[in-house]
């Protein structure tokens, strides 16, 4: 199951550990920011971002080891796929979310969620933009009915202020 | 009042025709989410989790609970047509079951999973209605010593014990710890780790992390990995129905595999994965014709579905009776609990007995209608399996931005929920488990304050934990299930080199 080449490294598996590593440190480091008043229970708040953050700094270090050490323990291989990623699918997505993200609050749910849609449809190869776009709004409006109407979530119209 | 009296009064509750609906939505909707692939009953419960804030708590939970088991029927639809299981559990059921349909068995392969289903659902239900008594006198004499104790074994168990890499597993517990600790703290009501950014004074809400890590993480990982794959659909042929022969093979596989599943699922060693694995081993030895194994056997269908679905509802145990969530399903669902400010647990049997019992009794009903759904509507479902995937994706992202903004109509939660997302991704890639993640996000809190209430009834002496019989008995345990498997590893080793 593991790779055990002793001396290959794998780039992205220490890049993880390092960050891991980082975010155990900062714990460690903005406890000591945080107040500590004992009260009766003796142990205040800094006890347990302490401990925790020792451990995410320990598995960060191990996993750290490991990753230079012949790569990370019992890693399935074979995973289909991983051979031959394809980068442009994932980029055309996350513009649609950001986009939505920035959209939503003046544009309105209908309107912003309807684009991304279209765009995520078409980040997984839809070459169909006409159907993406009905059906999109068709599930848009419906999902808007459902939540604000039935369910009583608030959502932002938008100019058509339905 | 007794358990009989008290489930009585549950059916009562369950039986009310508004109770009856959440109860038929939730089969409905868990079945229709266990057959698409990309959603899960974690994702769909935590999605409706703001939605749902207002309804009357018991409805809702009766609701999720439907979803939550009725994901189990209808994710073995999904591992026999289309042999890419759904979650861990069901890697035996799309090997052996995806066979079976290759060979124009699919009817008698879905036949099996669903009444074996429904065989282990209904038996670990009614073991769950005689245990959960019972531990309930135990849990009763839990102090917050006690608690502490089971939660840090329940931490041991999700994150060490289960999966490919401890170090892996541990990572993914301390990072969901970490997301625990931000917000105010519960007890002195100072801010931690928010960084100044007012939004994060309420802590990162779990909606937002379930749907990240389910949702974008891996619409991300399917776009970029798996897209340019092709799935291929086994046709449905022939009759549904099982033969004389096969309902003679199956049922001593249901019956085996519930007795496995059920334990696995209610000790804090969650996840279904070792039981049906246990259960497939099983019955090949048991098996008067094992060379028909791997080549679409019956009974490596029964088996491992049945110590699927058991081991689903025996996760039900710890978390209604000490508010121990062992996965991440579970996980969710005691969210939704606090939602309300229902804390799971034995006090929860006393105050709010109709609530308990009426979801306990809603899962008798729910079997015999997740039957009824799976069985002669199954034709409806493998439609689903016929969404184009750039609709069903698109369409997953719809929901899970809307269940981010809708909890407080903040672009502060969907940057949050894409970061997280894209986190989610490289979990996935790298194979770290995410259940680690929630259960340290939700538990984490909750075993700080016991462990200060222990310590304030100590007057901060740290012995109390190994000094109380309970807690210092399941501390034992945790550290035998974080040494045991290591050495039991080296020494069968040691056996296999010396052969």
């Amino acid at each position: 199951m593991s790779t055990t080449g002793a001396r290959s490294i794998h780039p992205a598996e220490v890049a993880i550990s390092l960050v891991l590593l980082c975010i155990g440190s900062f714990v460690i480091y903005e406890t000591q920011g945080i107040a500590e008043t004992q009260g009766y229970s003796q142990v205040g708040p800094r006890l347990f971002p302490y401990i925790i953050g020792t451990g995410l700094t320990l598995c960060g270090a191990v996993l750290g080891w490991h990753a230079i050490a012949g790569g990370w323990r019992d890693v399935p291989l074979d995973q289909p796929g991983h051979d031959a990623p394809d980068w442009i699918a994932p980029a055309i997505i996350s513009i649609g979310i950001v986009l939505h993200m920035v959209l939503i609050g003046w544009a309105g749910f209908i309107i912003a969620s309807t684009l991304m849609f279209v765009l995520i449809a078409r980040g997984f190869g839809s070459k169909r933009a006409v159907r993406d776009f009905a059906v999109g709004l068709a599930l848009v409006v419906a999902a808007y009915f459902l939540f604000t109407r039935a369910l009583g979530l608030r959502l932002p119209p938008g100019p058509f202020g339905v | 009042m007794g358990t009989f009296e008290a489930l009585m009064a549950g059916f009562a509750v369950a039986l009310t025709p508004i109770n009856l609906m959440w109860g038929l939505v939730g089969v409905t909707l868990g079945t229709a989410i266990g057959v698409m692939p990309g959603v899960g009953p974690a994702l769909t419960i935590a999605l409706l989790l703001p939605a749902t804030a207002s309804l009357d708590p018991t409805g809702a939970l009766i609701m999720f609970a439907g979803i939550y088991y009725g994901a189990m029927f209808g994710g073995s639809t999904t591992s026999i047509l289309l042999n890419t299981p759904g979650e861990s559990a069901t890697i035996v059921t799309a090997l052996e079951g995806n066979m079976m349909a290759k060979r124009g068995r699919a009817g008698p392969a879905l036949a099996t999973a669903a009444i074996g289903s429904f065989v282990a659902g209904t038996i670990a239900t009614i073991l769950l209605t005689v245990m959960a008594p019972l531990v309930v006198q135990v849990a009763l004499k839990f102090g917050p010593a006690e608690y502490f104790a089971v939660m840090v074994l329940a931490f041991t168990t999700v994150s060490a014990v289960l999966g490919a890499s401890a170090a892996r597993g541990l990572a993914s517990l301390f990072f969901g710890l970490t997301i625990g600790l931000i917000g105010l703290d519960s007890q002195t009501g100072q801010a931690r780790f928010t960084l100044g950014i007012p939004e994060l004074l309420d802590g990162i809400d779990v909606v937002v992390v379930a749907v990240g890590l389910f949702a974008v993480g891996e619409t991300l990982y399917v776009a970029t990995y798996l897209n340019r794959l092709e799935d291929k659909i086994e046709k449905m042929k022939g009759s549904i129905w099982m033969t004389k022969a096969d309902w003679r093979r199956s049922w001593g596989p249901w019956l085996r595999g519930t007795a496995l599943g059920f334990p696995f699922g209610t000790v804090p060693a969650g996840g279904a994965e070792i039981p049906t694995f246990l259960s497939y081993s099983i019955e090949k030895k048991l098996s008067k014709n094992p060379e028909e194994f791997g080549k679409g056997a019956i009974e490596g269908v029964a088996g491992p579905e049945a110590a699927n679905n058991a081991s689903a509802t025996g996760t039900l145990v710890p978390l209604l009776t000490l508010g121990l969530p062992t996965t991440a399903t579970a996980a969710i669902i005691l969210a939704a609990f606090q939602q309300w400010g229902l804390q799971p647990g034995p006090l929860l049997f006393e105050t709010q007995p109709l609530l308990i019992w009426g979801l306990i009794a809603s899962m008798y009903v729910g079997n015999v209608l997740l039957l009824i759904l799976n069985l002669p509507l199954v034709g409806i479902w493998i439609k689903l399996l016929e969404i184009p995937r750039p609709l069903l994706y698109a369409g997953i992202l719809i929901f899970a931005t809307l269940g981010a903004y809708g909890l407080r109509n903040s672009w502060f939660d969907l940057a949050l929920l894409y970061g997280i997302g894209v986190i989610g991704f490289v979990m996935r890639r790298y194979d770290i488990p995410v259940a680690p993640v929630l259960v340290g996000m939700i538990l984490g809190p909750l075993a700080e304050q016991q462990f200060r209430r222990a310590l304030a009834i100590s007057q901060g002496d740290l012995t109390i934990f190994f000094t109380q019989p309970i807690s210092a008995a399941v501390f034992a345990v945790t550290a035998l299930v974080l040494i045991g498997p290591p050495i039991w590893k080296r020494l069968s080793g040691r056996k296999v080199a010396a052969a």
